[in-house]
């Protein structure tokens, strides 16, 4: 099923979910630069001691709130996860409801452990002070930051295997390979658009996309959010590979020649 | 090692998963097959110094090969059609199914088994033998492990072909 307002709508719904994490604690933070940059101010109306105390809590911020940001980042995650789900669903695809909220479990459990490494926290002051990019950025990219995960080249009609990469490890990557074959095959004759590329097939935690390439198709798992400027990337490294191994038909028949090209063009990059 | 795709086709029910099992233990979860009518196995098999890796597509579906996309039958090497020998639905239209199957995949070949042996004496497999329009190539047991190895290994050398 095609739905236009994906696409239209995804990056307006990654920054609903950029607010809903962050934006009352960017509040707190801005307001609390405010307080700093008018030191001098203060300074000509208050004596010395309380002076003294501002350098303190300039100096040392973490110590005396970072615990309490951070524990309120988690609280706010555990206690908007419909709001998450939202935010994340149309982003995510058509995974059912049930699954993210799994995945929220484990999604939260990698943001705190961002926020922990990132809220350490002479790093939010020294962020603020120089009032560049927010923690909230930097949090969600490391979070979400698209990796390819698996890279399978496959004969068209066979379905069997002629390369790959993987970044992890898949015990039968035949099998992998014939399953994809039979998803694109079965999807395609679903929704009667043969011949068709097919792309943004769920398969578990991975975003799938195919490419028919005249004899072989490339398929690539890649997990987190692909952004538009992954997508193209990938697309021209695809478009590479497939040409570099339909002009030269040696790459079909040897294996380890392949996996080299593959990971030369689309991961080492 | 050469890696050949063979086809596994036949009825709901009549034993292909089950050939399957006994042949291979190398499954995906039953979730896939549902939902796209295909279960993959692979098994690597030693046939005259050669080393090959079956991928054996068991292809769920009815006779009228409902909801198989025609594209599963694309690049096999070989293929058995599996029947019920105690379910004469299963192979009345025998010579009808064969012929479709021979032009989905475009193999010259295709080979017949007839599964369930140990529901039937003799005497009805006999009789059962003049009925079906084809030649029976083995007649097997999944429950009894009959003729199993013997099946899957023709359809190996079929492959290499
Ligand atoms: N008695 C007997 N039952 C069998 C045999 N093979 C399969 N079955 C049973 O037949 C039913 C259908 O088997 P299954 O392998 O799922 O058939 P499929 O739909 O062709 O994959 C199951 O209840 C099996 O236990 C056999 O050789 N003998
Ligand atoms: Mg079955």
């Amino acid at each position: 099923m095609r739905e236009t307002t994906v696409d239209n709508k995804k990056d307006n719904r990654f920054e609903i979910l950029k607010e809903l994490l962050l934006t009352d604690d960017r509040q707190k933070f801005e307001s609390l630069r405010d307080q700093f940059l008018e030191k001098d101010k203060i300074r000509e109306n208050i004596n010395p001691v309380v002076d003294e105390k501002i350098d303190d809590l300039k100096a040392n911020f973490p110590e005396h709130f970072g615990d309490q940001i951070t524990e309120s980042i988690k609280v706010q995650i555990r206690e908007s996860q419909d709001e998450v789900v939202e935010a994340l669903y149309p982003i995510m695809g058509k995974l059912v409801k049930k699954f993210i909220i799994a995945e929220i479990t484990k999604l939260t459990e990698s943001i705190n452990q961002t926020i922990n490494d990132k809220f350490s926290l002479t790093q939010i002051l020294k962020r603020l002070f120089k009032g560049k990019r927010t923690d909230a950025d930097d949090v969600l990219q490391e979070v979400f930051e698209p990796v390819i995960e698996e890279v399978f080249v496959i004969g068209e009609k066979t379905g069997l295997l002629i390369g790959s990469y993987s970044r992890g490890n898949i015990a039968d990557k035949d099998m992998v390979s014939g399953m994809l074959t039979a998803i694109k095959s079965f999807a395609e004759d679903a929704f009667k658009k043969e011949g068709q590329d097919l792309e943004d097939i769920k398969f578990e935690t991975f975003q799938l996309s195919m490419v028919n390439y005249n004899s072989i198709y490339i398929a690539t798992a890649t997990s987190g959010v692909i952004t538009s400027e992954f997508k193209e990337e990938l697309s021209d490294n695809l478009n590479t590979l497939a040409e570099k191994i339909l002009r030269d038909r040696t790459y079909l028949n040897d294996e380890d020649k392949l996996n080299k090209l593959i990971e030369d063009i689309l991961i080492l990059d | 090692m050469i890696a050949k795709k063979v086809l596994l086709i036949g009825s709901f029910g009549v034993g292909k998963t089950s050939l399957v099992r006994r042949f291979v233990l190398n499954e995906f979860s039953e979730n896939y097959i549902s939902t796209i009518g295909v279960r993959i196995s692979t098994k690597t098999v030693a046939i005259e110094d050669e080393e090959v890796k079956l991928m054996i597509w068991d292809v769920a579906g009815t006779s009228e090969e409902e909801n198989v996309p025609k594209a599963y039958f694309l690049g096999s090497s070989a293929a058995m059609y599996v029947f019920d020998l105690s379910r004469e639905e299963t192979y009345l239209n025998l010579d009808k199914e064969i012929e479709s199957i021979k032009n989905l995949s475009g193999l010259d070949e295709v080979i017949i088994v007839g599964n369930k042996r140990d529901l039937l004496s003799d005497d009805e497999i006999f009789e059962i033998r003049k009925i079906v329009p084809v030649t029976i190539d083995f007649i097997t047991s999944a429950k009894e492990n009959a003729n199993v190895e013997g099946a899957f290994n023709l359809l190996t050398q079929q492959s290499l072909k």
